[in-house]
């Protein structure tokens, strides 16, 4: 069987969905790196799909290995808890699938190139 | 003298805070600015009122306040308003520039790339959990508090 890499996004999810957009660009242009044979966005509440049925189409479409990172900006309970009891349940769901988990996006040395970017952008007015 | 306030939610999980306070120390110790600071929202220390006397009391007179979220909502829009304009009130004489959310931005797709790069096996997954108890607060809130993993308290209240 050949091997079919995925990126699963794993998303807080918002009452305000509209708010889901820069983070849908975002993803677009991890997509159009093609780092990944698929690349998928999941939920944690709120919008769908939830992160289990993200992980459901991407192993229907032949996913042998899943790297989730979460886009999430603290290492708060949801990336220390909640979101790798839903990457157990999905391993033991599908124990041939390859599950691992990346870091959350809050911890990438990158978010301060962001952030100096946003400051530079006011702080000359 | 230009300080920057990373702004941010704050999290009920000891220790959550701890990012945002090295990502404060770097940015300020490459020159960012020469004075950068984290204030939170809630439930994390310190709040943004006490981030903002801290940058006045070190000599700033331009405060760039760059809110840590992902895109500018409910705690940006109208949350952080009233603060700045109590700080301002406080301290007149401090010019004050708010910055966009973190919002789309070519770097995130990067970041997620570095992060999928750094990903880990199953037996790592809770290492960030089995942290927090070094920077336990004794937080109520904390979802360790009352559990065996809590230094402070290790059985319920």
């Amino acid at each position: 069987m050949n091997s079919k890499n995925a990126l699963l996004v794993m998303v807080h999810g918002s009452p305000r969905p509209s708010s889901n957009g820069s983070m849908f660009q975002v993803v677009e242009q991890v997509r159009a790196t093609n780092a990944f044979d698929f690349v998928e966005v999941g939920f944690m509440e709120l919008n769908e799909p939830p992160i289990p049925e993200a992980i459901d189409g991407l192993v229907e479409q032949g996913a042998t290995s899943i790297i989730a990172v979460p886009y999430f900006l603290h290492a708060g309970s949801h990336v220390a808890d909640d979101l790798p009891t839903l990457l157990e349940e999905a391993q033991e769901k599908y124990p041939a699938v390859e599950f691992s988990m990346g870091d959350y996006l809050g911890h990438d040395p990158l978010l301060m190139d962001v952030l100096a970017q946003r400051v530079s952008e006011v702080a000359s007015q | 003298m230009h300080a920057i306030i990373l702004f941010s939610h704050g999290s009920v999980l000891c220790g959550a805070g701890e990012n945002l306070f090295a990502l404060a120390r770097q940015m300020e110790a490459r020159g960012d600015a020469p004075i950068v600071e984290a204030g939170f929202l809630n439930y994390s220390k310190p709040i943004f009122e006490e981030a903002f006397a801290k940058c006045v009391a070190r000599g700033a007179t331009k405060i760039s306040i760059a809110p840590y979220f992902l895109v500018a909502g409910y705690f940006v829009n109208v949350s952080l308003p009233p603060k700045i304009e109590a700080m301002s009130a406080q301290f007149p004489d401090v010019e004050v520039v708010v910055a966009e959310a973190l919002k789309t931005h070519e770097l995130l797709a990067q970041a997620i790339l570095n992060c999928a790069a750094r990903a880990q096996k199953p037996e790592k997954w809770r290492d960030l959990l089995d942290e927090a108890p070094r920077f336990c607060i004794d937080n109520p809130q904390c979802p360790l508090n009352g559990t065996p993993k809590c230094p402070l308290r290790p059985s319920p209240r």
